[in-house]
């Protein structure tokens, strides 16, 4: 039934939305730099420059950050056919009138952690969070929210990409994507995409 | 009344929950259960943990 409704969806809402997630830190920059290599336009104000936590630059879109409060999401429209850069947290607020292709990016939730500590003291921000056990216990929570929320609508389709496996097979991904995406995508530029010296937050093994 | 499914579980580990169940006071081990899944599913469909994540991604610079 869940596949009829799809095939509704999309005939109805035309190309679908590219969406990279993840917790911030997973790697999703880097897929998104993956796919613009490998052929899909990026859809971002290019506010967020890059800088040393993100060398590459964020592809970040900088009204999504409000995407929890803004009414209207209509802007959203715009990045049919492209893809958008949406943290996990905020996959509940999409609007329904798209159809969307979640990549979902995964990392050691040490690593993460780890990397978003770092960041948070170069930026000199606060950071009123939990400690490290009860923050990794909240992100879990948050993975599994978002999972059971892209099953429960029609619109979502996901797959899970790993970090660590990305860095150590670059060309599996890109395989893996481009079949979830189509077909039409340039595997061996977004391979050349990946870049192992920015795995720099490693969790011990 | 109201349906029921049955899972099925490794017996070491039903053992496990039958003698904690007891000693904690349960009337039966299905009641710990299906306490246990109810607790455990309120992590999941609940936003209980949104505000850690919230204040985290506040400064991190995702949300505003």
């Amino acid at each position: 039934m869940f596949k009829a409704l799809r095939q509704k969806f999309r005939r109805k809402q035309g190309a679908p939305l590219v969406i990279v997630s993840g917790l911030p830190r997973s790697g999703t920059s880097m897929m998104m730099k993956m796919l613009e290599a490998g052929g899909i336009p990026i859809m971002t104000d290019s506010e967020r420059g890059a800088d040393i936590d993100n060398p590459k630059g964020y592809f970040e879109y900088e009204r999504i950050k409000d995407l929890e409060k803004e009414t209207d999401k209509s802007y959203i429209r715009q990045g049919r056919g492209e893809a958008l850069k949406v943290i996990s947290f905020l996959i509940k607020d999409l609007p329904d009138d798209n159809d969307y292709r979640v990549i979902f990016m995964r990392r050691d939730l040490s690593e993460v952690i780890t990397s978003q500590n770092k960041m948070i003291d170069r930026l000199g921000t606060t950071d009123a969070s939990a400690e490290e056990e009860a923050m990794k216990e909240a992100y879990r929570n948050d993975i599994v929210r978002t999972r059971l929320l892209c099953k429960a609508r029609p619109n979502f389709e996901l797959i899970e990409v790993h970090y660590k496996a990305t860095i150590e097979d670059a060309i599996g991904t890109a395989s893996k994507v481009n079949a979830f995406l189509g077909g039409h995508l340039d595997e061996a530029a977004m391979r050349a995409a990946v870049d192992g010296s920015l795995y720099r937050n490693r969790a011990s093994s | 009344m109201f349906g029921s499914t049955k899972i099925k579980l490794d017996q070491d580990l039903f053992d496990r929950i039958r003698k904690v169940a007891d000693v904690a006071g349960y009337a039966t081990t299905e009641e710990f259960v299906v306490h246990v899944l109810e607790k455990e599913m309120l992590h999941f469909e609940d936003a209980g943990s949104d505000d850690d994540i919230r204040d985290k991604l506040k400064g991190l610079g995702y949300i505003s």
